[in-house]
């Protein structure tokens, strides 16, 4: 049985919906179930998933008319998820084992997309997720990851399309010598909302987290981050950290931050920190003084302290993927 | 809960005595309009104070319980087992040897005039509803301070009350606020007038003797333009097996180029509940500083706030906990910009231990129109076993592209390598452990008035007996 229908609408003083509420996200009117196209997929085999008790992933589930599984073992692979429509859905499988790369590329002209992922990662996953959407679409994003014993998720993510984004991503450390290295990146431009809330449980000891988010906001645009990071009871030996950095551009861009942390276990590194801040006019002088207009200046700070997210993501490939995807983003917002 | 366990939850409390109830008057328990009114008819109140009673009350009835925070806690709490007036003297007393016999041995055994004599400049003290003494240097009242307890502020300057009573913290801010303003009785009034700096702390030190009682005091500190003053207030209460309700509001308001400090070591028994709102208002140039130490209670939730309203106003918080069994400190603070070149620091220290919980929860907010803003949080947490639990929840919200904003935190144990040091000088364990918790207070205590330093450091000293093994 559908279960979105007997979820109750989640208040604005969770974290998670603060920002973002939930009726602004919903394609249509909160009581509505709309019709969904289904998103395109360029590799996977047909698969289904669960339904959630959880209002965004049960929402998502209950509408998309499709669902893809991927099955690495030791390769890389790059997936276009293609994204047409009024309203456009899908869900997918990921099971990766030896060392893999997998490069999620999200674009189209939908008004609205839903996206939900679930995850299993044993040996090692870099990730790289790629939000090319087209500027006035909106995005629903949830992904669920479980790490396996001395397992490696890699997990970037370049935020750069779409109007309204809200992405919900949870990685559960369920075994000794599970490791997450999560980094992402937004760059914020004209009225651009982006939402990321991402939750971090250390369900046994000897695990370990990184998470980087810095956020760049011009115009008017608005960066939302916000980290849960749970130390569970019994967790000794877990070594955690989040930061959330925002870059802001200009007088009406804005940018929160809500690193959280929940440690029930007292033999732990656990720390977190948060810092919002506009460029140091010392850094654009000095490039300005090597022949950089300051416009070229700014766009370069903007790049190194976008690329900066994913300093902790050892991948060569995906570094490499999300440098050029960058570099192109920002080219075309400088030339119009 | 049998008496037995209340013991066993609220351990050795050094201030869990309690006299005989000699009330002169007591309310029937639980909450009506007709408790509200009788309340200000009582206190021969003028209308407008009965009619701000009566529509907080009507917000508090409809208001529902946060539904964040410890909601398991806050739910146990029963509005109709609880007292909401009690008055044990016939009146507020200026010479200590008028105070009845039995409240003057209780605060004689908490040290308060003693504590007057040497370092104050002004006490209040209250006990249940109503403050029983009160007393004023004479310089100070020749130099126009006005420092009352705040039943007699409202009769003697009613003007001043009206004008900024609720300017700061609306009875509808939240469910506990539109509470006390429904049912405020007691608190201090302090007006500063301009360019006046009182030297010496002034203090108030609040005492719930009876059970199932509900304190609501009320408190209002006006600091005019360039004045200055330190307030310092203290808190105990008995060992019972039943639950008591402490929930006040504080409202601070530093007009231009004035600085408030105030300083609070809540040492409430482990069973009462302290929901309690504070916060100031800062004008141009303007300083508030909150000291905040929470060491005892059952729940805490205590998030002092200043609102930064005028240009290059400074917020500084300080604020620790020290959450031990059965307790939930969930302290935190609360800064907005909204004024240019305005800076705030906050500095949270909490410490867990025997299953205690400790939470800071903040909110940092930044106008848009507030340029060049720049804040510091900074964030301590030290478990001390592994049943305890310690949570951060910050917020950061920026507003404007020039503000420089910084939050970090970090939680950690006991460091092997220092208890081992200190050992090998010859320290037993739980004296290294002590000290070590003495340390990591330390920028707290440097703050407050050096008797209550001393006073906080035993406290913790009592505290720490037993944590080792």
């Amino acid at each position: 049985m559908m279960q979105y229908p007997q979820i109750s609408i989640p208040p604005r003083s969770e974290h998670l919906w603060r920002y973002t509420p939930w009726k602004r996200i919903h394609p249509t009117k909160v009581s509505e179930m709309p019709r969904s196209d289904p998103i395109k997929y360029s590799a996977g085999q047909d698969s289904q998933m669960e339904d959630s008790t959880e209002i965004a992933r049960s929402f998502i589930h209950s509408i998309s008319p499709i669902c893809k599984k991927i099955i690495l073992n030791d390769e890389t692979v790059e997936l276009d998820l293609r994204c047409s429509g009024y309203i456009c859905s899908g869900e997918l499988r990921v099971e990766s084992s030896g060392q893999s790369n997998l490069i999620l590329r999200i674009s189209g002209d939908a008004g609205w997309t839903g996206l939900r992922i679930s995850g299993n990662v044993k040996g090692s996953l870099s990730l790289a997720t790629i939000n090319d959407l087209a500027s006035d679409g909106h995005i629903l994003r949830c992904e669920d990851w479980v790490v396996e014993r001395d397992s490696t998720l890699e997990f970037a993510t370049l935020s750069a399309g779409g109007f309204l984004n809200k992405s919900d991503i949870r990685v559960d450390l369920q075994q000794t010598g599970a490791q997450v290295r999560a980094g992402i990146a937004s760059n914020g431009y004209g009225s651009r909302h982006d939402d990321h809330h991402v939750e971090i449980k250390h369900s046994v000891g000897h695990t370990y987290s990184s998470l980087v988010m810095h956020a760049t906001c011009d115009g008017s645009s608005h960066s939302v981050g916000t980290g849960l990071l749970t130390i569970c009871e019994g967790a000794d030996g877990s070594d955690a950290g989040q930061i959330f950095r925002n870059l802001l551009l200009s007088e009406k861009s804005r940018a929160e931050a809500i690193p959280e942390l929940e440690v029930l276990a007292d033999d732990v590194k656990a720390a977190h920190g948060a810092a919002s801040a506009p460029i140091d006019v010392n850094q654009i002088h000095y490039l300005a003084s090597r022949g950089l207009s300051p416009e070229e200046a700014s766009a370069l700070i903007v790049e190194g302290f976008l690329m900066d997210a994913f300093k902790h993501v050892k991948s060569e490939k995906v570094v490499t993927v999300m440098r050029t995807r960058l570099l192109v983003h920002l080219e075309c917002l400088m030339n119009g | 809960m049998s008496g037995d366990s209340a013991r066993d939850a609220v351990g050795d409390y050094r201030y869990g005595f309690h006299d005989p109830e000699n009330a002169t008057i007591r309310f029937d328990k639980g909450l009506s309009e007709k408790v509200v009114r009788d309340i200000s008819e009582l206190k021969g109140e003028p209308e407008w104070m009965t009619e701000i009673r009566v529509k907080a009350y009507n917000r508090f009835m409809e208001m529902p319980m946060p539904s964040w925070g410890n909601c398991d806690m806050l739910n146990q709490i029963d509005f109709d087992s609880v007292t909401y007036f009690l008055r044990s003297s016939k009146g507020t007393e200026k010479d200590w040897d008028e105070v009845p016999e039995d409240i003057k041995n209780t605060f004689d055994r908490l040290g308060i005039p003693e504590a007057e004599q040497k370092w104050l400049g002004g006490v209040t003290a209250q006990y249940e509803s109503e403050a029983v003494y009160h007393s004023i240097r004479e310089d100070l009242e020749e130099q126009g301070v006005i420092f009352f307890d705040m039943d007699s502020g409202l009769k003697e300057h009613p003007e001043i009350v009206k004008k900024y009573f609720c300017s700061v913290v609306p009875a509808s801010d939240n469910k506990f606020s539109a509470l006390n303003t429904a049912v405020w009785s007691g608190g201090s009034f302090i007006y500063v007038p301009k360019g006046i700096h009182v030297e010496m702390p002034v203090q108030a030190y609040f005492r719930i003797n009876a059970k199932n009682m509900g304190q609501f005091e009320r408190t209002l500190i006006i600091a005019d333009e360039g004045s200055s003053i330190h307030y310092v207030e203290g808190c105990t209460a008995p060992t019972y097996s039943t639950e008591s309700l402490h929930s006040a509001v504080v409202e601070l308001i530093a007009m231009e180029g004035a600085k408030i400090r105030y300083s609070t070591v809540q040492n409430w028994s482990a069973n009462v509940y302290n929901l309690v709102t504070k916060r100031g208002i800062a004008h141009s140039n303007a300083t508030i500083e909150w000291v905040d130490g929470n060491i005892g209670s059952k729940l805490t939730m205590k998030y002092p706030a200043v609102i930064l309203k005028g240009e290059g106003a400074h917020a500084e918080v300080i604020s620790v906990a020290y959450a031990g069994k059965g307790q939930h400190q969930d302290a935190g603070a609360k800064v907005h910009h909204l004024a240019p070149n305005t800076t705030s620091n906050i500095l949270s220290k909490s410490i867990s231990k025997n299953g205690g919980r400790s939470s800071y929860r903040g909110m940092l907010q930044v106008n848009p129109k507030a340029h060049g803003c720049r804040s510091k949080v900074v964030c301590d947490a030290l478990m001390l076993d592994a049943d305890s639990q310690s949570d951060t929840y910050p917020t950061m919200e920026v507003g404007n592209s020039s503000a420089d904003l910084e939050h970090e935190a970090s939680v950690s144990k006991v460091s092997n390598d220092q208890l081992f040091y200190l050992m090998s000088r010859g320290h037993s364990e739980e004296e290294a452990m002590g000290m070590i918790v003495n340390g990591f207070f330390e920028p707290f205590t440097r703050e407050l008035p050096m008797e209550y330093a001393v006073e906080l450091n035993r406290l913790l000293e009592l505290e720490m007996e037993g944590a080792i093994g």
